[in-house]
């Protein structure tokens, strides 16, 4: 089927299956910053934007983003750089098979939670992206300077 | 000479971080496609144990762009393994647990192959399978293996009695027995750990390029140590020396999961096969099901003590599930040397443990961060916490009694210069004790407590390794590495010893793995060598760059060090709030203190102290694959649960500083050692906490419930006594 959606900021165009992922299809583009991780909607390195809410692209039907605004991290990184700096800086990664996912949620962080978020709040926010690597400590810090802004 | 890292160096950003966080660094599965590539999907068998009677492909090979349906009869009949060749890449007769691949399918798409897959038909034979290690050393109901001892690589030889992939025994172990009839104290206890994954997020994947008509292939892949694939590919196949090439991936986490020897012959085979490039990519939820687990343990301690608390005796006896098949363990021993830590921190006047590894019908069990040391100092710090308590001694008091002082000898007769325990658990301590700490200070609903436990791991010497230096045109100097970013930070280390080595600037230094044909032998990442490896190899590079004139191209190539190891220390404080009502645990704190040497570069020191505390607690408090009757039940990541950043504890850390290290960089390994003793210290701390000893992990609420229960009603079955 024929979808129409923007992509990053410029209009996208495409045919894909119906019952395609919305993963599926952005790295059948080659915009491999989004992950297949667990499919089931647990792990978080699948997550994007769909009208500045962060969602697990697993679950997300490609269908379903018609005529929306879908920003993935390679977007994300050239629109905030802010948050790409603040995982650079706080070393908010190891391995970062999770990073592009923890990156996409710190960019929805500053209006979904606010500068003045708590520690308990930010670890809660981030309860669907799993990190094997850290121990969340640097990321919960670079997810925090960025919404302190 | 000696590498002294500049500041501005060890502080300076991970050289792969910024292309991390804006998703453009490449994975295995995130590789451009070559040109004719098939998707290979694989049939798994249902059943842990049975005859293989028929296998129909044909429906399946005219499904919609289906190119071939691969059996084992069409390819060779080789055996793969890193150690112990046993595993075939595709089942032949037998399926020896559930998860063992049948089939290969390869299709244009992944969908396709998946489709194509449903269509394949397996007509088996179940048979009774062989479950728990200790029924399957006792026989019953069979044997996995006709033969275990005739596969190549093999260490147990047929005397050795049925299902055995290993055994290592060491000290006296009726001299143990003698000296506990003397104790003052005794305690003698069984321990049990389950099944666990590695839990990287990045599910397994592999492309096989074959060239010049499959006599040559390059793969790209998760492995954490290519050189040793290579051989081990070529010895499968039973190729030429030269004839596989594995190429540059960083991995998307290792922790002992990503040697990969079966999955990546497998991929050499099929491309040989159909002469067109394959791609296998796991699915996360057939790798948490189908590739190496944590080997689950049985193991039963009996520790004593005399009338001042200084230990007499050490046994153990350690029982672990090996699953079908050896081939995913890399050591010679084919066990977990793991398990001989047991009891390297203290002193053992006399001392025996036996370490048996089983053949059963379940999953292959592999190498987990510091291999076997969970499971058996899991054990070990437990039995010190039960004789502290029967003797009437303070836990800690107990064990600084008995850890090593700096000249004395371990269990195995080694001496260590420095044995720095007695600090590093007094700095725990300190650090758990302070009021100033407010995580430490919440007191959560119900009862609280505090437990204690040391592990003590040898920091190695370096292995033989090889590096290429030379200036790439725009002026920086590149550094070519053997070893893959395995997220480590062993890129950004190598990056950190070379700048200082060579007093330049970090950001002028590129590191880059390159492929196997690049560089003549590495041994991989593995066994916390890693940092230790690299410098010695990092020294003679930058000498060799320096007597060249800082020109050209120069390689070295390092033997093995020679000298001595060091011995860390990890001793970590756990305080816990138990629910009483509902048995929940909450872990409220963890302080880590790490004995350390030089530290390289502060920050990746640091997270590998965190995440290994984290996977420690996960260990301890909630991760278990559910292994039961041959079967992974908990087979995705919802069911498979390791910690969110929701679910852990305060993470506290104190570096006890100035000690002495191994190499030129002077440094004490620490990559294994914060995961191994949090779930003693946390069981340790349920106990102070209630009263209940907990000797199964992981602790879950409902298990800590029912002995919350039990507890209670002997208690009151005492208390209506006459």
């Amino acid at each position: 089927m024929r979808l129409r959606f923007t992509l990053n900021g410029e209009p996208q165009e495409l045919d894909a299956s119906p019952t395609a992922s919305l993963t599926e299809v952005l790295r059948s583009l080659g915009l491999t910053g989004t992950k297949e991780g667990c499919r089931i909607g647990v792990c978080g390195l699948c997550t994007v934007l769909v009208d500045d809410l962060p969602v697990s692209s697993c679950l997300f039907l490609a269908p379903c983003a018609e005529g929306r605004q879908v920003w993935t991290v390679e977007g994300l990184a050239r629109r905030d750089p802010a948050v790409v700096a603040a995982f650079v800086e706080h070393e908010g990664m190891q391995c970062g098979i999770c990073t592009p996912g923890q990156v996409v949620m710190a960019s929805a962080a500053r209006s979904e939670l606010g500068a003045g978020a708590a520690e308990a709040e930010i670890r809660e926010y981030l309860i669907g992206n799993l990190c094997r690597c850290t121990g969340y400590q640097s990321i919960v810090m670079a997810l925090g300077s960025v919404v302190a802004g | 000479m000696t590498v002294e890292p500049a500041l501005d160096a060890r502080l300076a950003p991970r050289p792969d971080a910024a292309a991390k966080a804006s998703g453009a660094t490449l994975y295995a599965a995130d590789l451009p496609a070559p040109e004719g590539l098939l998707e290979v999907v694989l049939v798994r068998s249902p059943h842990p144990r049975a005859r293989v009677v028929r296998v129909s492909t044909a429906e399946a090979v005219a499904a919609p762009g289906v190119a071939a349906v691969v059996t084992a009869g069409d390819l060779p009949d080789a055996l793969a393994g890193r150690r112990v060749r046993d595993m075939p890449l595709l089942a032949r007769d037998v399926v020896r647990f559930s998860g063992e691949p049948v089939a290969a399918v390869l299709a244009g798409t992944r969908r396709e192959a998946e489709s194509a897959a449903a269509l394949v038909e397996v007509d088996y034979d179940e048979l009774p399978p062989v479950l728990g290690a200790e029924r399957a050393l006792e026989g019953r109901p069979g044997t996995v293996h006709d033969a275990p001892w005739e596969y190549p690589g093999a260490v147990a030889g047929e005397d050795a009695g049925p299902n055995v992939q290993s055994v290592v025994a060491e000290g006296d172990r009726a001299g143990v027995a003698e000296a506990l009839g003397r104790a003052a104290h005794a305690v003698s206890a069984v321990y049990r750990t389950p099944s666990g994954q590695h839990g990287y997020l990045e599910p397994h994947a592999w492309v096989a390029v074959p060239l010049a008509g499959g006599r040559r292939l390059r793969l790209w892949g998760t492995t954490k140590s290519p050189y040793r694939l290579r051989d081990q590919i070529v010895a499968c196949l039973g190729l030429d020396a030269g004839a596989v090439e594995i190429e540059p991936v960083p991995l998307g986490g290792d922790f002992g999961g990503k040697g990969d020897v079966v999955d990546a012959s497998l991929c050499a085979a099929l491309a040989r096969h159909t002469g067109r490039p394959v791609r296998l990519l796991l699915r996360s939820a057939e790798d948490l099901a189908a590739t190496d687990a944590r080997h689950p343990s049985v193991i039963a301690v009996r520790l004593g003590c005399d009338g001042s608390g200084r230990f007499v005796g050490l046994e153990v006896d350690a029982v672990f599930d090996g699953g079908a098949y050896a081939a995913a363990k890399p050591i010679p021993s084919v066990n977990l040397h793991g398990a001989l830590e047991c009891a390297l921190g203290y002193r053992f006047p006399v001392f025996s443990l036996r370490s048996r590894v089983a053949y059963t019908n379940t999953l292959p069990k592999g190498h987990m961060r510091a291999p076997g040391a969970p499971q058996v100092v899991f054990a070990v710090e437990s039995a010190v916490d039960e004789l502290a308590a029967a003797g009437g001694f303070e836990p800690a008091d107990l064990r600084r009694r008995n850890l090593l002082h700096d000249g004395d000898a371990d269990a195995y007769g080694h001496r260590w210069p420095e044995a720095r325990g007695i600090q590093t658990l007094d700095a725990a301590l300190a650090a758990a004790a302070d009021a100033g700490d407010g995580s430490l200070a919440a007191v959560g609903t119900g009862v609280v407590g505090t437990g204690v436990a040391v592990y003590a791991r040898p920091t190695p010497l370096p292995q033989s390794t090889s590096l290429q230096l030379g200036r790439l045109p725009d002026g920086r100097l590149e550094v070519a590495v053997p070893i893959p970013e395995t997220g480590t930070g062993n890129h950004a280390v190598v990056q950190v010893q070379l700048a200082s080595a060579l007093g330049v600037a970090p950001d002028t230094v590129v590191v880059r793995q390159v492929s196997t044909g690049s560089l003549p032998r590495d041994p991989g990442v593995g066994g916390s060598r890693v940092t230790v490896g690299m410098s010695a190899a990092v020294a003679r590079l930058a000498e060799a760059w320096r007597e060249g004139g800082g020109q050209g191209t120069v390689s070295v190539e390092v033997p093995a060090g020679s000298g001595a190891p060091a011995l860390a220390y990890c001793a970590q404080v756990a305080r816990v709030a138990v629910d009483p009502e509902t048995g929940e645990l909450r872990v409220l704190a963890v302080v880590t203190a790490v004995d350390v040497a030089d530290i390289v570069r502060p920050r990746s020191h640091q997270l590998q102290i965190d995440g290994g505390t984290v996977m420690g607690f996960g260990f301890a408090s909630m991760e278990d694959l559910l292994e039961d009757e041959g079967q992974v039940w908990a087979s995705n990541l919802g069911e498979f649960r390791i910690p969110s950043a929701a679910d852990v504890p305060a993470l506290r850390t104190v570096l006890v500083t100035g000690g002495r290290g191994v190499g030129e960089a002077n440094v004490k390994s620490v990559g294994e050692l914060a995961n191994v003793p949090t779930a003693a210290a946390i069981a340790n701390a349920v106990f102070d906490a209630t009263g209940v000893r907990i000797r199964t992990l992981p602790v879950t609420a409902e298990h800590l419930w029912s002995a919350l229960q039990e507890r209670a009603a002997a208690a009151a079955g005492a208390g209506s006594l006459p």
